[in-house]
């Protein structure tokens, strides 16, 4: 049996409470495909029943639903199996598993977790804000996980005077601090005006970095490695310009 | 947002591209670039302290950008024979005044392009006149510009102690650069700088943080400690003693890190090698600086002291080939400090070979499925008392030649900012 759910916390608990005695059970939250005579389900969220899942898990180990919210946030397709195999396994030792580093089930979900966080250390380095002249900074970010909203607290730990809103434009929604809260809102385009200097310290930038490098030692594949191209969009640094072709 | 009320005046105008460009140049050479080991919090300004470290971006050669590495000045009355910035070179010459260099900071860290400042000098018509236009600028840029960000200050040698500790209050890590191993050597090529003048200061500083420790007196003093570097390659010593320095560095000065550059020739010089140090040079000597920091070694285990490091094996396994007697151990029982000494498992593999034996017997299989790589390893482990290796010690050797990538000789930089990072995340040992 395929269970679909919607990708939510409430739909997944409930999709796992109704999969956990089915042994080959299916769960995704994207487009699967069904092989011959296979059945599927929708599983729809249901507050009251997700949450008496939640308690009983959490009486399992209290630092399980961190996992989730990880696992959830994964863009990799294997999250979903990753995320039910784990939390079956939870459910079966009634204990708290993390740290049975030679299990299957944790294994797989330690990976899929370690990539989600990975991430968001990555785009602490990563994200380049462009300042607005309102004063306000805005950052256009596309993540592989959807993490804007976790890499908030970073910025407003270290820029508390100034709002700024990160942007994911893959997945059409914005990480906002306004100066005093920080809340997620759906957002297709934003049109952004500019400070009058920021072209000159983006150029001040793109100056940095092509002096700071060391032409003769080049390690081209080791760059991409640490900063994959995926990243580069949105780097001033690596905007192509006919002096820097790297 | 920024506004001139909350970030004090900015009256040094933006700082010109060609000057810009003169500075960074010069300063490109030094090594560190680490954030990492501070925990400064955010006092009403802008920025705090990141203590695993962050990269902001990497360069065509690999390395990590994670501070804007810059000079105050690089026109120098010094004439160390390696230096691009010597006396005697022919170079445009440039220096920029505190404003400059602050304002540059302020902005380029609001738009999340670096961690924090690495401010360097060349010795500037004194070496007190310099320190105190170093110390000018951190203070200014921690106290008018409020800034709380990462901030690493070169030492000056020869200048009044006085400066040292005044500028240890405002920034996260200090650093002299021993620049050669040897006194003779030092002599040689860097005239104007002796032995002394750079680790006088090192162990005053490590003193008075001491004290300040003590004390508990408020506020921060070089809360992630000092660091030095020196050139491999330019003089003849070994890698033996050039190890064993960097231990007694560690043990009696409490330095955070030893960096090694391999030597690149960017001035000609008759005293000086016409053609670069090997880089798999450097790369062996930071790999034996972890087994000194991490794993638990002492420089007398991995090299004699007029011997050099295998270059065909990592030391580690170099180690273990003459320790034959003490291999295999058993991967569920060995202690954590044992199984650090098995070539081919790093802190993380040990670390996950610790947890997940609490609630099996591991076997190879298992190993695998962890991913703690065996290539190296199985000769030297037996898991539930299997032993998947070869027995006879030359067989090991060329088994473990073989499995060296032949990619480490270009992994130049490997070890910079990001591994350390990443490893004082996972062990919050800096």
């Amino acid at each position: 049996m395929i269970y679909f759910f919607d990708g939510s916390k409430e739909a997944f608990l409930c999709a796992l409470a109704r999969a956990f005695c089915d042994d080959e059970a299916i769960l995704t939250s994207t487009n699967a495909q069904l092989s011959m005579g296979q059945q599927s389900i929708f599983v729809a969220a249901d507050g009251a029943r997700a949450a008496q899942i939640e308690q009983r898990l959490l009486g399992f180990d209290k630092n399980c639903m961190h996992d989730l919210d990880l696992l959830l946030r994964s863009g990799d397709a294997w999250r979903d199996a990753a995320a039910l195999r784990y939390f079956k396994f939870l459910a079966e030792k009634k204990r708290p598993v993390r740290d049975m580093l030679s299990e299957e089930a944790v294994i797989a979900a330690t990976e899929c977790m370690r990539r989600v966080s990975y991430e968001v250390h990555r785009f602490h380095g990563f994200v380049r804000f462009l300042e607005c002249a309102s004063g306000a900074l805005y950052a256009p970010i596309s993540p592989n996980h959807d993490i804007s909203d976790l890499l908030v607290p970073h910025f407003r730990a270290r820029l508390p005077q100034c709002p700024f809103v990160i942007h994911d434009v893959k997945r059409k929604k914005a990480a906002v601090y306004d100066g005093a809260h920080t809340f997620v809102a759906p957002l297709a385009r934003a049109e952004v005006a500019l400070a009058a200097d920021e072209k000159a310290w983006q150029s001040l930038w793109k100056n940095y970095y092509a002096s700071v490098n060391i032409p003769s030692r080049e390690r081209l594949k080791q760059m991409r490695g640490y900063m994959p191209v995926r990243y580069w969009k949105f780097m001033p640094e690596k905007q192509l310009s006919p002096s820097s072709p790297c | 947002m920024f506004d001139k009320q909350v970030f004090g005046v900015y009256n040094g105008g933006m700082i010109s591209e060609e000057k810009l460009h003169i500075l960074t140049e010069c300063a490109k050479y030094d090594v560190s670039c680490s954030s990492s080991g501070s925990a400064r919090k955010n006092a009403g300004g802008m920025g705090n302290g990141y203590i695993a470290g962050c990269c902001h971006s990497f360069t065509p050669d690999g390395r990590c950008i994670s501070l804007l590495k810059i000079l105050l000045s690089n026109d120098c009355v010094f004439d160390c024979k390696y230096c691009m910035s010597r006396r005697a070179s022919d170079v445009p010459r440039a220096t920029a005044t505190p404003d400059e260099i602050c304002e540059l900071v302020v902005d380029f860290y609001k738009r999340n392009y670096i961690e924090g400042l690495f401010l360097s000098s060349a010795v500037h018509v004194s070496p007190n006149h310099t320190m105190e236009q170093l110390l000018l600028t951190v203070k200014k840029l921690r106290t008018e510009y409020n800034f709380h960000g990462y901030i690493h200050v070169k030492g000056i040698p020869k200048a009044d102690p006085m400066y040292a500790f005044e500028a240890a209050k405002y920034a996260d890590r200090m650093s002299y650069n021993i620049e050669l191993p040897s006194e003779k050597s030092l002599k040689l090529l860097a005239p104007q700088k002796s032995r002394e003048s750079l680790l006088v200061p090192m162990r005053a500083l490590a003193k008075e943080k001491q004290i300040f420790k003590e004390e508990k007196r408020k506020g921060y003093f070089l809360p992630a400690g000092q660091t030095t570097q020196m050139i491999v390659g330019a003089s003849p010593e070994p890698d033996g003693q050039i190890l064993r320095l960097s231990q007694s560095l560690y043990r009696a000065n409490g330095l955070k890190r030893v960096y090694f550059s391999s030597y690149t020739p960017v001035v000609q010089d008759s005293l000086l090698p016409s053609v670069p140090a090997a880089a798999i040079r450097e790369h062996r000597l930071y790999q034996a600086d972890w087994l000194l920091r991490f794993y638990g070694f002492s420089a007398e285990e991995i090299a004699d002291e007029g011997e050099n490091l295998s270059l065909e094996l990592d030391p580690k396994c170099a180690w273990a080939l003459k320790n034959m007697h003490l291999f295999p151990v058993e991967v569920n029982r060995a202690p954590l400090e044992v199984l650090l000494r098995v070539p081919g498992i790093g802190a993380r593999s040990a670390y996950k070979i610790m947890q997940a034996r609490r609630y099996t017997n591991l076997t190879f299989e298992d190993l695998k499925k962890m991913r703690v790589v065996l290539k190296r390893a199985r000769h030297f482990l037996t898991a539930g008392g299997k032993f998947y290796g070869e027995n006879r010690q030359e067989a090991v050797r060329g088994l473990l030649v073989a499995a060296e990538k032949p990619a480490t000789a270009v992994q130049l930089s490997i070890f910079t900012g990001m591994t350390e990072a990443a490893q004082s995340a996972l062990y919050g040992e800096l």
